[in-house]
């Protein structure tokens, strides 16, 4: 379990992590959810004791990481891919690990053979590739078979056979009642993956709940069609429901759900050409969510947001 | 295939278990291989060298009880100048022991592994500990093997030119004993250096700096300034060479002054690199 208390981090003027609290429950995935420079990885490398909160703290199975005795049997970490030196081949970057703990040579190499790494075990890492990087990494994170494991954007560089045995890899350990949590700045690689969401943007938490909440909380939205529209929009405008003209025949309601306003349309006798409830995604749910948080925009984005 | 397996590992992290990490990783290093053998390489060749040149040098003078008048010669027919003449090459094994040493924290942080150490031993200062007993155990023993095989090498050499060379001449343990103090003091000064940096060039180059600029901007200022000159003498390489070659390195410090100097060199930065791993955060 991992326990966040109005965590945060400050590098000079700049706040990077803005008082951000969470629980990280065992026995499921957690996704930790936020576009790039949200502060996902300052958060993690806080929980790992490799950055000092300014203020706040977070605690690993109620304790400070730092006083941890058994640190990689206790949590696994993955922060970057080749944080390992370049000369060093992953057969040694392993056993030096290892044998920090006293784990037994054996354990190296039973995480290379999960990891697919062992017929480049003697390999040097820096010819490695980031997938392979990567590999090694989530290697190195699995070394103690520890109790919670943190993941930060494990899919970077992998091709799509890895991307799935990571997914596999984060249900299976959460089903062995550990703790799981993974970042990543992609909606769709988490609702592959995580149980419980934590999205956060510029530094603050912006939403934390089960997966399923996150499509349910949003607004449903609607397509309505009509050559009466003007009798609808008085109608449901009157009631204080949010709309949106898309063209003279058409506009977006957001809020009440479709048969409600198939209803109205009923007792008001106009004629709907189109009645069509918007699909709304994962991704539509998190990019709404984060728009105004995200830090750095690029026009595609912005582009995109537009269209939808 | 599932992660689980049969008993759970327990994992305790342990000062020794660090030490062996630290062991592990640094002999899989090529740079270890080649810093150590290009230490004693160079010691036992510039030790060999030097005990020629004295000895060919000594020979084209005569009798050498003939030199006590000449400035600066006299000390050469000391009978413990051949062994001091073994130590010629400590300045340079302080020096490329001192890169290993600050490679040794410098690389954690120069190749990302640092992330790595620190998520296996969260106990910063007892990486610090373990880094700084594999460098004082791995510099000395290079540092003693060294002088032995010079001891070896040059022994012959010596009997050539009539000169004595006896191992158990205080002037040789001197040598033996108080250059590996020397040594071990240089490698430390780069150990910290590498955590207070976090740079390999700038360390090495601010390790170069106090062994090899300071002396000289300090002999400057000491002609001008009379504190100065007494500045000088607490520096590292007049520390070491006056220990370990006092016949060639005159001082008037007083033994236990200069050792509590060489202590100086060793906690001060230590210390100061301790205080700072432990508050910074890991890149």
């Amino acid at each position: 379990m991992i326990q966040a208390q109005q965590l945060t981090k400050t590098y000079g003027a700049k706040t990077v992590v803005d008082q951000v609290s969470f629980t990280v429950n065992p026995g499921q995935v957690t996704g930790f959810l936020g576009p790039n420079g949200a502060g996902k990885s300052t958060t993690m490398r806080m929980i790992v004791g490799l950055a000092t909160p300014t203020s706040g703290q977070v605690l690993v199975n109620g304790r400070d990481f730092r006083k941890s005795q058994h640190p990689i049997t206790e949590v696994g970490t993955l922060l970057e891919a080749k944080s390992v030196h370049k000369s060093l081949t992953p057969s040694a970057h392993l056993r030096s690990i290892a044998a920090t703990a006293g784990l037994p040579k054996s354990r190296v190499a039973e995480v290379l053979e999960l990891t697919g790494l062992t017929g480049v075990r003697r390999k040097k890492v820096g010819g490695f590739s980031l997938g392979m990087g990567q590999r090694l990494g989530i290697a190195t994170a699995l070394l103690g078979d520890p109790q919670v494991l943190i993941l930060d954007e494990p899919v970077n560089g992998l091709d799509p056979e890895g991307v799935a045995w990571v997914r596999q890899l984060a249900r299976q350990q959460a089903a062995l009642g550990k703790t799981v949590l993974i970042s990543s700045h992609l909606m769709s690689e988490m609702a592959q993956t995580a149980d419980h969401l934590v999205v956060i943007g510029r530094g603050r938490v912006m939403a934390d709940a089960p997966i399923s909440e996150f499509i349910d909380n949003g607004l449903a939205q609607t397509i309505v069609k009509s050559s009466e529209i003007e009798v609808l929009i008085n109608v449901l405008g009157s009631q204080g429901i949010q709309l949106r003209r898309i063209d003279e025949r058409t506009v977006e309601v957001t809020g009440p759900e479709s048969e409600i306003i198939g209803r109205r349309a009923l007792e008001n006798g106009v004629v709907l050409s189109e009645l069509r409830p918007l699909q709304r995604t994962l991704e539509d749910a998190y990019m709404e969510l984060t728009r105004d948080a995200v830090e750095y925009h690029s026009n595609i984005v912005a582009e995109n947001n537009g269209g939808k | 295939m599932t992660t689980q397996i049969q008993t759970p590992l327990r994992g305790k992290v342990t000062l020794l278990g660090v030490l062996r990490s630290e062991v592990i990783r640094m002999f899989a290093l090529k740079s270890t291989g080649i810093l150590i053998a290009l230490a004693v390489v160079l010691y036992v060749a510039i030790s060999a060298g030097a005990t020629w040149a004295v000895g060919s040098l000594l020979e084209n003078m005569g009798d050498p009880s003939q030199m006590q008048g000449m400035e600066g010669m006299g000390v050469m027919s000391d009978p413990g100048f051949a062994s001091e003449t073994l130590g010629s090459g400590l300045v340079f094994n302080q020096l490329i022991l001192g890169v290993l040493g600050v490679l040794l924290f410098s690389g954690e942080f120069t190749t990302g592994s640092a992330v790595s150490t620190f998520l296996a031993s969260p106990q910063r200062l007892r990486v610090l500990t373990a880094k700084t007993i594999l460098t004082v155990v791995l510099t000395g023993v290079i540092q003693v093997i060294s002088t032995l095989i010079a001891f070896i090498v040059s022994k012959p050499i010596a009997e050539n030119y009539n000169m004595t060379l006896e191992f158990v001449s205080s002037s040789f343990q001197s040598v033996l004993w108080y250059g590996t103090l020397a040594v071990i003091m240089a490698a430390l000064i780069g150990l910290a250096l590498g955590v207070l940096l976090r740079s390999s060039a700038g360390g090495i180059t601010v390790l170069a700096g106090v062994f090899f600029v300071l002396p000289i901007i300090i002999s400057i200022f000491g002609s001008y300034v009379d504190w100065m000159s007494n500045v000088s003498a607490f520096l590292p390489d007049q520390l070491g060479m006056s220990l370990a070659t006092p016949l060639s390195v005159p001082t008037d410090l007083e033994l236990w002054q200069q050792l509590l100097g060489v202590a100086g060199w060793i906690v001060l930065p230590l210390t100061a690199g301790g205080i700072l791993l432990a508050k910074r955060d890991i890149k």
